[in-house]
């Protein structure tokens, strides 16, 4: 059956990238060079990754002879600042990660930004429509190559499984800054919902894709950031209480449940002209009930990560981190899981040592290749791996990508 | 292994202690070769090192009469560029472009505007309103303005 509204839209939306491209490169060859306050960038990345030793498949069936070259990022935005405390802003996120995404163009984020009080040292505004979930130092950046430590983020904490519901939302966001001689602080809280429209949260949530559909319900998100001496010292704390319902299919064994998330991220972050040294800590509060057949269920999880980059240069830099994931802080050997469930325990956490190479050639170009040595399978997705019985507790990931920003 | 939040706390501030001692041992040398310029209309001569950072990092949109501030930099690989956010801002220039990716990304801001020589720095900064940049302070003539960090 064809879905019209949807294939249309995906028309329009690929059409509006086209032509913020083809602005791009007119605003470039004016001589006006956009002083009106409208602003093109973007990114493309392609990637590539092989799982060795192993069943074990990330992004595509890397665990092949080949590896997988199903890994790719891009994105294009743009901004129009007609006054100086309204801003629009859009971009547009097309991503291929093996059976999770399959490189349809989405909405990455969309809002209407005003700021209601500006002062030398003070701002306090509003924005409406799409925002990007502050989550943590770096999920409000998550898809650009250039804004990340690493090829792949810390899975502990920015996993891919269920991405979208952390990604972005809609609704209505308050943001506050305030910048004195301690210190700067942002903080930023929404009143949202949550994007749960993809089967990857949905397998991630229900342990597969069920007949029925997730439904975003009210939810509440806040950061606060702390910055000392223009960010050499950074601190962060992150909560939310994330809603999402279910509307069972036709003969459905789940009845009409619900599912409540309270994340909670601490963040810390040291920045020295060569090395920075970063840390998050997060708490993953998980409660379903009134799923009918499923019991009502809740359990925390608990996941952090030490990471530490060099810069050899401006054009070298270094990363080397430990990420630990514990799907359950009571059952963190997966043992107990096992016993009940009869599943793997080794799906019930995952540890990676990560080492990687960051290679600057321009400004706007950047080569990137790094290991991992993982124990676990905590973060490996079911939609790449669908038999939990057909993966390996002790497994290697190598990976290199390409990118470009304009 | 168990890990609780206590001995992670813990060890996360012995870190922090580690690195405040190491900070203070490294202070960069005063050297007054660059300099911050400005339109000459902008009636601003002095600012604070904290307002310049929010110029720079984009965080300050206007000037005290509302009028757009306009930012000027170099490429990040430019030594002045370096130099400038080393000497003026006190921060490190892959900083300053986290700070502006994170706000480009995440459409909670702009990216200031990029010139590629220093003479096309002198010119859009003496052309342009609301315009602030930084140059050596040999290039500087009457075209600009120079704007005094207190």
């Amino acid at each position: 059956m064809l879905n019209r509204p949807g294939i249309l839209k995906g028309y329009l939306i690929r059409a509006g990238m086209l032509l913020m491209v083809l602005h791009s490169s007119w605003i470039n060859a004016s001589d006006q060079k956009n002083l009106n306050g409208l602003q093109v960038h973007g990114f493309l990345s392609q990637g590539y990754i092989k799982t060795t030793d192993t069943k074990n498949n990330v992004f595509g069936n890397s665990s092949s002879d080949k590896g997988s070259f199903d890994f790719r990022e891009i994105g294009v935005n743009a901004s129009h600042r007609p006054l100086t405390n309204l801003q629009f802003s859009m971009q547009l996120l097309s991503r291929q990660t093996g059976q999770a995404s399959k490189g349809g163009i989405r909405i990455d984020y969309g809002f209407l930004d005003y700021a209601v009080i500006t002062s030398e040292t003070k701002d306090l505004g509003v924005r409406l429509g799409r925002t990007k979930n502050p989550f943590g130092f770096y999920n409000d950046t998550r898809d650009v190559p250039f804004t990340r430590p690493s090829i792949l983020l810390p899975q502990s904490i920015y996993f891919d499984r269920a991405r979208n519901l952390a990604l972005a939302s809609d609704g209505v966001q308050l943001y506050g800054e305030s910048r004195n001689d301690w210190g700067d602080i942002t903080a930023q809280f929404g009143v949202v919902f949550p994007q749960v429209d993809d089967k990857s949260t949905e397998a991630a949530i229900l342990m597969r894709n069920q007949p029925g559909k997730l439904t975003p319900k009210l939810s509440y998100i806040g950061r606060i950031i702390y910055e000392r001496d223009g960010g050499r010292l950074r601190f962060g704390v992150s909560g939310a209480q994330v809603n999402v319902g279910y509307h069972p299919g036709v003969n459905d064994r789940l009845s009409a449940g619900s599912i409540e998330f309270l994340p909670l991220i601490f963040s810390a972050q040291y920045n020295a002209e060569h090395w920075s040294l970063t840390s998050e800590y997060a708490l993953r509060h998980i409660e379903l009930r009134n799923f009918h057949v499923l019991p009502n269920t809740n359990f925390t999880g608990e996941s952090y990560y030490f990471q530490g980059i060099y810069r050899f240069n401006s054009a070298w830099e270094a990363v080397l981190r430990y990420d630990v994931y514990y799907a359950d802080r009571k059952d963190r050997d997966g043992n107990d899981f096992h016993a009940e469930t009869g599943r793997p325990a080794r799906s019930r956490f995952a540890k990676d040592w990560t080492v990687g190479l960051r290679w600057s050639i321009t400004p706007s170009i950047m080569l990137r290749a790094e290991y991992h040595r993982v124990n676990g399978t905590g973060w490996l997705s079911t939609l790449d791996n669908p038999n939990p019985a057909f993966t390996d507790q002790h497994w290697n990931l190598f990976a290199v990508q390409a990118s470009y920003r304009f | 292994m168990v890990v609780r939040l206590t001995d992670y706390l813990c060890c996360l501030l012995s870190l922090l202690l580690l690195i405040s001692v190491l900070a203070v041992a490294n202070t960069s040398q005063a050297s007054d070769s660059v300099e911050v310029i400005v339109h000459p209309s902008v009636l601003v001569r002095n600012l604070s090192r904290n307002s310049l950072r929010a110029i720079f990092g984009m965080r300050l949109r206007a000037w005290q009469d509302g009028s757009p501030i306009r930012v000027f930099v170099l490429p990040d690989d430019a030594p002045l560029h370096q130099f400038f956010a080393k000497e003026k801002l006190n921060i490190f220039p892959y900083q300053l472009r986290s700070a502006w990716d994170r706000l480009i990304f995440s459409g909670t801001g702009q990216a200031p505007f990029l010139v590629n020589s220093e003479e096309e720095m002198r010119a859009r900064i003496a052309n342009t309103s609301g315009a602030i940049g930084y140059l050596k302070r040999v290039d500087i003539d009457d075209s600009v303005q120079i704007l005094h960090v207190k």
